[in-house]
């Protein structure tokens, strides 16, 4: 008796409690995406009640994490019903790519069909889309990620020209570092934040053919050019990063560059923002492309994807044309990238630091993608793994190519 | 206080017991001893709230202070506000009321599962009851851990995924076998006779457990329902496996996403951590006599 | 488990009695046990199933069966899972020694009237109420190499040059960890060492004493025989509890830097979920499962038994 008066208890409760859960009303659009800030978050705001002015009824629902959580919560996500509508990712394929094989992501090729959106969008941002097979996500970002410095600095340590090459980079840092200026800000415990400098290292050492094919691991990793990388990756940890960098998450190192207590920040073209946001003159700023000896600039593409799951996919489809419409994209473009994805837009103004970036767009013959979106997961993990055992002095430089090859062989 | 003696015992304040020769016994003294560990008691626990201090400075500090003064120093305007922004971004109010409506619907409806099931246990000795229990208590120490990837498959073939149903269901399973664990106790200590009497009186089984086992067990059930309630409150592995909406998410969630997302956002996020504690605070303050007294009472005897 | 004086055991009824009791009791238990199994024994059994498999994790994916290609995997070729195994064994050696300790010694001190002796109590028992995520944030927060306040504490008193990177640092991280981890966890001890003190006879201490016995005499001859149930208890749980570990870690490094802060119980969630292996993450999460009970079930046997008497 007990037993059937504690179990109707319980279900009844319970399922009460059960039927409050799930994504909203009918004509709630879900959509996740990274923690927005300053002038990102009202761009997105404007978009948002622009969409929701235009179309009476329907509300769209904003759904914030920090950059590692997200890639947690979609992964979680990927195959089930519990997903966002729409959810904005990196297009790589170790990131966008993963989600795509998951099944997580919608083919819309109807809808760029319907809308013509194949026309909206350039040849090379639309590559990110259809490599898939099909078309998947609508491009919303081309970042290309750059050093960023702070002129007063340089001038400080007796730096006169923006380095070309590698040597005058690594010369800049050592200058840096003589006047008792911190060189470069990192936060460690992101891994992906010091992996940008690896990467380019790799892209410096190798060039752009072998940086292709060691992330798709055609070729050894136990390769002198990658124990080049490592070796001058210890070098530049141990001599040229902010003190405490392993103990520091992302946001924590930027504001080292905010305050001027650090004279580079290697980051991407959302940062123009981040900058004034946080109090900077802009014209104490400049950016210069890392100096690989390569043509090719280090970037990705950032899109919106359609879950497979939604069951308003047509209202979500509208969301994306919306956002990514000329008169929206004229109002917002600069809060996330100076360059709209929309060709006929305009290079953003507003921003000093917008103006820096076309230059170095129109002289890169492609992008070099950041590793995470190169690899698989878990050989991200791995690559994270040994670059950290490196820097931290756990793992000789020499040995991290062929520690790295031995995961790759032995998970192949 | 029956210990109270021994316990001005040299050997509680470090390793120096051989060197100090005990005084005479017997003779009334001035109790050194006692002074001298009341002071490292003192200093102890000063040690021991600093955390607590740091945090409640910053918390009403801008990020200029934080930034050029040490933490300790007294702000040079007292940022209230931060509490205010926490609130705001933080979304407590949201976070805040679903770990109450998880807590509350689930902590009596354990008790209450755990007493019964502890009832049969003890009072109801079937053969195997006795290995019934071991199993039960087996798994419910077992890290959780181990499941979560198979629990997030479980939850997502029962469309129980991100509800507060599909939450509560295995915070029951990992909460009760560990509440029958001490209940069993409990249950075992009442004498034959007051249950055998009730009987002769014609009283049925579940009137022997609903008015007699239960209400002698009072003192364990409040003690685990603090403790209880604590868990369920502060619950994290669980609860990221399972919530993905932010609209559904708990406390805990809520305190990490902020210090990930606005770690330098010093005010707030110590404003934020301050509040996401308080209920339990409330809830440990307003009924410590029984922790103290009920909870272990059960778990510590021979 | 229970108290000293239950009452005898009774004679072992007959069968047909015993089985009318279970049906009596079914009603009873019924509820805890299908939960239970469903939501706890289920995912676990699950968990060393999908250890002799191949799988992502996603739904179109179906997974194909291994044999013990996972545990070959995990234990010859995962750089992680060594790091993350000693430091869960490290975990539980310093958990044993350090918090456990200092909750006896509190305990004792406490265990007297004294000015203060509720706030005291209070004040190391109040971290333990905290949640691990919050506790993370909060050492964190004091860690944080630039404006964090362990680091300007030092400073202040001259000891600048003990400054560390202190979460940082792949060789001392997982004891910062770990320091966050003792002041939470000490009240733990220190309110079942408390409970414990309370059930040391009165008599036997005063017949001690008018025996002539001095203070460590009495501590050696009374109070901790008369302790040994509570510090049974105390070490089981305490040993449960660091296998565990996870909220705190996830909180304060994540298993950084460079894997140096991996525990078990992490890195079989990391290998399931984030890196979608739920073959390796379930390897990972039966040798957990294993040393568990290998832990777990000798100390309830003898639990159990000895309430037979």
């Amino acid at each position: 008796m007990l037993a059937a008066v504690a179990a109707a208890g319980v279900i009844g409760t319970l399922a009460a409690c059960g039927g409050s859960a799930g994504g909203g009303g009918d004509d709630e659009l879900t959509v996740w995406m990274l923690t927005l800030e300053g002038a990102q978050k009202e761009a997105m705001d404007t978009l948002v009640s622009d969409f929701e002015a235009a179309n009476e009824g329907v509300t769209v629902n904003i759904e914030e994490r920090s950059t590692d959580a997200h890639k947690d919560a979609l992964r979680q996500v990927a195959g089930t019903d519990a997903g966002p509508d729409i959810y904005w990712y990196w297009e790589g394929p170790g990131l966008g790519g993963e989600l795509v094989e998951a099944g997580l992501s919608k083919d819309l090729t109807a809808e760029y069909e319907q809308y013509g959106w194949a026309d909206r969008f350039g040849e090379a941002t639309l590559s990110n889309i259809t490599r898939y097979g099909g078309y998947h996500g609508v491009p919303f970002t081309q970042q290309a990620e750059a050093i960023y410095y702070n002129k007063e600095l340089f001038a400080q340590a007796g730096i006169t020209a923006e380095p070309t090459t590698y040597e005058e980079f690594e010369a800049a840092a050592a200058k840096l570092a003589a006047a008792g200026i911190t060189p470069i800000t990192f936060g460690g415990t992101v891994n992906w934040h010091v992996m940008r400098l690896l990467d380019s290292l790799i892209e410096t050492n190798c060039g752009s053919d072998t940086f292709d094919q060691l992330v798709t691991t055609e070729t050894s990793w136990d390769t002198p050019c990658v124990d080049e990388s490592f070796t001058q990756l210890k070098t530049w940890g141990d001599e040229y990063f902010n003190d405490g960098f392993q103990g520091v998450a992302d946001a924590e190192a930027q504001q080292l560059f905010y305050t001027g207590d650090a004279a580079m920040a290697y980051e991407g073209t959302w940062f123009d923002s981040l900058t004034v946001d946080n109090g900077m003159d802009p014209a104490n700023i400049g950016v210069f492309k890392f100096p690989t000896g390569t043509e090719r600039l280090y970037g990705f593409g950032e899109g919106f994807y359609i879950n497979a799951a939604s069951d308003k996919p047509e209202d979500a489809a509208k969301f994306l044309d919306f956002v990514t419409s000329t008169e929206e994209q004229n109002k917002v473009v600069g809060a996330f990238s100076p360059i709209s994805v929309n060709t006929e837009v305009p290079t953003a103004t507003g921003n000093p630091l917008h103006e820096l970036w076309p230059p170095l767009y129109d002289a890169a013959s492609g992008f070099y993608l950041n590793n995470d979106q190169n690899l698989t997961l878990d050989q991200t993990t791995e690559y994270w793994r040994v670059m950290n055992s490196v820097l931290t002095g756990g793992l000789a430089p020499a040995d991290a190519g062929a520690e790295f090859q031995a995961f790759v062989d032995s998970n192949a | 206080m029956s210990g109270a003696t021994i316990l001005a015992n040299p050997s509680a304040s470090g390793g120096q017991v051989a060197a100090v020769p005990a005084p005479p016994a017997n003779r009334p003294r001035r109790d050194y001893v006692g002074i001298g560990l009341w002071i490292s008691l003192a200093i102890s626990a000063l040690i021991w709230a600093l955390p607590f201090v740091f945090m409640f400075l910053t918390s009403v500090k801008t990020n200029a202070d934080v930034n050029t003064a040490p933490t300790w120093h007294l702000p040079s305007v007292w940022q209230w506000v931060n509490y205010a922004d926490a609130v705001e971004t933080g979304d407590l109010w949201v976070t805040g009321a679903n770990s109450l409506v998880v807590a509350i619907i689930k902590v009596p409806i354990g008790l209450l599962l755990a007493a019964a099931a502890a009832y049969a246990l003890a009072r109801l000795r079937f053969r195997f009851s006795k290995l019934v229990l071991a199993v039960l208590v087996a798994g419910s120490m077992v890290p959780i851990q181990v499941g979560l990837g198979p629990l997030f498959t479980t939850m997502l073939s029962l469309d129980l995924l991100d509800t507060k149903l599909g939450l509560m269901l295995p915070y029951l399973a990992f909460g009760v076998p560990y509440q029958i664990f001490m209940l069993y106790g409990f249950f075992r200590a009442i004498p034959d006779e007051l249950e055998e009497s009730a009987r002769l009186d014609g009283a049925s089984t579940f009137r022997i457990f609903w008015q007699i086992c239960l209400p002698l067990a009072k003192p364990a059930l409040a003690a685990l329902f603090i403790l209880d309630f604590v868990a369920t409150w502060n619950e994290y592995a669980i609860a990221a496996t399972l919530l993905q909406s932010q609209d559904n998410w708990t406390v805990p969630l809520a305190v990490l996403s902020f210090s990930g997302q606005r770690a330098t956002e010093y005010g707030p996020l110590n404003a934020f951590i301050i509040m996401s504690a308080v209920p339990v605070l409330i809830v440990y303050l307003l009924f410590q006599r029984y922790f103290v007294a009920g909870a272990f009472s059960g778990a510590v005897k021979g | 488990m229970t108290a000293v004086h239950h009452p005898p055991a009774q004679q072992a009824p007959p069968r047909r009695r015993s089985d009318r009791r279970l049906l009596q009791a079914l009603p009873y238990l019924l509820p805890a046990v299908v939960l239970y199994l469903g939501f706890l024994v289920y995912p676990m059994v699950d968990a060393v199933r999908l250890s002799f498999f191949e799988w992502t994790g996603f739904r179109n994916d179906e997974p194909v069966f291994v044999g013990l290609d996972n545990y070959v995997r995990t234990f010859t070729n995962d750089p992680v899972f060594y790091r993350a195994l000693t430091n869960s064994v490290i975990w539980v050696v310093l958990s044993l020694l350090i918090p456990m300790l200092l909750g006896l010694l509190l305990a004792l001190a406490l265990n007297r009237r004294m000015v203060g002796r509720n706030l005291f109590r209070s004040v190391f028992y109040i971290p333990a109420v905290f949640a691990s995520i919050t506790v993370a944030a909060m050492w964190r927060w004091i860690y944080n190499p630039n404006v964090g306040s362990l680091n300007q504490l030092l400073e202040a008193v001259g000891l600048a040059s003990l400054q560390q990177e202190w979460l940082g640092n792949p060789q001392i991280a997982l004891y910062s960890v770990f320091v966050a981890s003792v002041w939470q966890g000490v009240g733990f001890s220190l309110v079942l060492f408390l409970a414990g003190l309370q059930q040391v006879p009165a008599e036997l201490v005063d017949a001690a004493r008018v025996d002539g016995a001095n203070r460590w005499q009495v501590f050696k001859a009374v109070t901790v025989p008369a302790l040994r149930p509570t510090t049974a208890v105390v070490t089981i749980l305490t040993i449960i509890n660091s296998l565990k570990v996870y909220d705190l870690v996830v909180g304060m490094t994540g298993g950084g830097p460079a894997q140096s802060t991996q525990v078990l119980a992490l890195w079989s969630y990391q290998q399931s979920i984030t890196n979608h292996d739920f073959g390796q993450g379930g390897a990972v999460a039966t040798v957990l499962l294993v040393v568990s009970l290998c832990l777990v079930v000798p100390y309830l046997v003898r639990t159990l038994k000895a309430e037979e008497h």
